[in-house]
């Protein structure tokens, strides 16, 4: 792997992070309605599986998308101006986190129900074999949703009929009982790797660490190929870690986090093998600060819809 | 043209034909669609190939997703459920992402697709081969139903339907597959939102959908001799034309309202409350209802006829709204 496409790499979950914290800030003070599921700590999946992506390839998200969205390429202004409820949002402030599409950079999209956007997936996987265009969409969802009826068809049905898809699966279990404060007293999963379940549906499989952005590079890569040569969908499990992010725009994770930090990961790498240096990393930080804090002023100094506009939408004009 | 007749499955299947002819975007896939034995898609794979012409497995849920992930990439989806009744288990991808993904997306994404569903009660099927459902469609902001009553409607409904740059239910009754009628041999549209106008009449409005439509005819026929009955088929349940029933009640002063979906919150309740909100002052009886009780439908034929509605039922009711 070349150094550009590491540092590539190291910036798109520098931009992620430093995003999300930029969120917090502004939910602690008000200023952000949303609630919705950070994606600290996971940065390096949304980083090395859409580092395979052209604008034409899809994604279809979850309800924690923030770093699936960014990674795309969806702008930051206007991804923060539909968090914030803005007009100028890319939705006029109707999807929030939960529901946010974005046509141009191919990130359709975020979802409140869970599963919910891997058959529609499936859907930009069949527009592109039947256009022919070598395109392909990658669908993420969790560990939970991987137990969904719609998430068991999908994948069966992209493997009878070989779609340019490709499947991934952020296993966040048990991080996110943990977080949601409670304990689930019986367990969600029978089996101990999601990716499993590829073998059942004759679609290769294999799972990871969703810490090493590296690894995933490599194997999403692969995936990512043999959807587009016309070979079929494949299954990849990442074990990923939430972590704490913070209000004061550190990108570094708590000592006992770091273990599982892909941007502490692989800042050590880069900066061993000299890749990145100092002046490198302060610059990239620097650069995505200034890109996020832009973003602030852009949604806060943006209009909210008039109330009349809750009636628009609801169909699209022309036949 | 006009003198040829043809039956209504043949009038779906000729707009299949004519619109994927005229734009390869248009795709059709669902259980068994390219099998020779169901009329409404006999044909199809043979002359458009297995890649625009598809079988899906049994997975209502994946392949209605699919459906609505196509039509946001530019694709134009017809979607058959082989029954209405099978679409239940795909809820979340009906309601939630295909009739709600424009509307959250602020109109970034649109979803030209339409969803065709065989419905419709008398085959003594049992309760989950033979309901209507159809009200449940138009209660959710963000698709348009269509209930085509007739072979002409059915073939022009459709083309509107896949041109229509919003998801569109198609609701085919099971039983009417084989009734004829005229039908032009060249492309043609039927607006949606614009009521037929059936029958002309005077004394009584019947509101009548799909297979109702000719159910409402016998009746008027029947008491042709004692009452002048107006029918009136929307046949589009959304849009629905409010104008053309308000005006119709407007003239005749009373309305029944003739529907084989569940009685309860349904089509049947929606127009009797337009009327009654916007037409009021008009009404010189009692709006009656003639649908299905909120009983689910029985297998045995003599109780499956007790519920549904009939000439008979119908004709009572025009007598009761006359008294």
């Amino acid at each position: 792997m070349d150094k550009e496409t590491k540092l590539k790499l190291y910036r798109s979950m520098v931009r992620i992070r430093t995003f999300e914290n930029g969120c917090r800030k502004l939910i602690s003070e008000g200023k952000l309605p949303a609630r919705f599921g950070m994606y600290t700590g996971q940065e390096a999946v949304a980083a090395g599986v859409s580092a395979h992506l052209d604008r034409g390839d899809e994604i279809g998200s979850t309800h924690r998308p923030i770093g699936h969205l960014i990674a795309k390429g969806c702008s930051l202004k206007k991804l923060l101006a539909e968090l914030c409820a803005k007009r100028t949002g890319f939705n006029k402030g109707k999807a929030g986190p939960y529901h946010t599409f974005d046509p141009e950079s191919g990130a359709l999209g975020a979802n409140g129900i869970v599963g919910g956007s891997v058959p529609m997936v499936a859907g930009y996987a069949l527009a592109h074999q039947i256009k022919k265009d070598g395109g392909v969409a990658v669908s993420y969802f969790g560990e939970g949703a991987s137990n969904q009826g719609g998430v068991q068809e999908t994948l069966n049905l992209a493997a009878c009929w070989e779609l340019p898809l490709v499947f991934v699966c952020e296993n966040s279990s048990p991080e996110v009982q943990r977080m949601l404060g409670h304990e689930i007293d019986y367990p969600q999963l029978s089996i101990e790797r999601v990716s499993d379940r590829a073998a059942a549906y004759g679609m290769p499989g294999s799972s990871h660490d969703g810490w090493d952005v590296l690894e995933i590079y490599e194997v999403v890569g692969e995936a990512v190929r043999r959807a587009r040569e016309g070979k079929g969908p494949t299954l990849l499990e990442f074990k990923v870690h939430q972590i704490e992010g913070n209000l004061e725009g550190r990108l570094e994770a708590k000592e006992d986090e770091k273990v599982w930090c892909p941007i502490h990961n692989l800042k050590q790498r880069l900066e061993a093998e000299g890749t990145l240096t100092p002046e490198i990393d302060e610059k990239i930080r620097k650069e995505e600060v200034t890109d996020v804090e832009e973003a602030i002023t852009f949604a806060l100094g943006s209009p909210d819809p008039e109330p009349i506009e809750a009636f628009d939408d609801v169909f699209v004009e022309g036949a | 043209m006009a003198d040829r007749e043809i039956s209504y499955s043949e009038a779906i299947n000729e707009a299949h034909m004519q619109e994927m002819e005229r734009d390869p975007n248009v795709v059709l896939f669902g259980e068994n669609v390219s099998s020779s034995w169901r009329g409404a898609t006999k044909g199809l794979k043979e002359r458009f190939g297995r890649e625009r012409v598809r079988d899906t497995p049994i997975t209502e849920t994946s392949f209605i997703g699919m459906g609505v992930g196509a039509a946001i990439r530019g694709l134009r989806p017809i979607v058959e459920l082989m029954l209405v009744d099978f679409g239940l288990v795909a809820m979340d991808q009906i309601l939630n992402q295909m009739a709600k993904s424009t509307y959250m997306s602020g109109g970034a994404v649109n979803v030209p697709m339409v969803l065709r569903a065989s419905y419709g009660a008398g085959t003594s099927s049992g309760a989950t081969h033979s309901e209507s459902l159809y009200s449940i469609f138009a209660h959710m902001p963000g698709m348009k139903v269509a209930v085509p009553s007739n072979p002409y409607d059915a073939k022009g409904l459709l083309i509107t339907a896949i041109r229509d740059d919003n998801p569109v239910v198609f609701m085919e009754h099971r039983i009417l597959g084989r009734t004829k009628g005229p039908v032009p041999e060249e492309p043609y549209t039927v607006p949606f939102g614009v009521a037929n106008l059936v029958r002309e009449g005077s004394d009584v409005t019947v509101v009548a959908t799909g297979k109702m439509v000719s159910l409402a005819m016998e009746a008027a026929d029947e008491l042709k001799k004692e009452t002048s009955v107006e029918v009136l088929d929307p046949r589009t349940i959304v849009p629905l034309d409010e104008e053309a029933i308000l005006n119709s009640v407007g003239k005749t002063g009373r309305l029944v309202v003739v529907d084989e979906d569940y009685e309860r919150c349904g089509f049947s309740a929606e127009v009797s409350a337009i009327v009654a909100e916007k037409g009021f002052s008009n009404l010189k009886a009692s709006i009656i209802r003639v649908a299905s009780p909120n009983v689910p439908l029985p297998f045995n034929p003599t109780l499956e006829k007790q519920l549904l509605p009939d000439r008979e039922k119908i004709t009572r009711a025009i007598r009761n709204v006359m008294a």
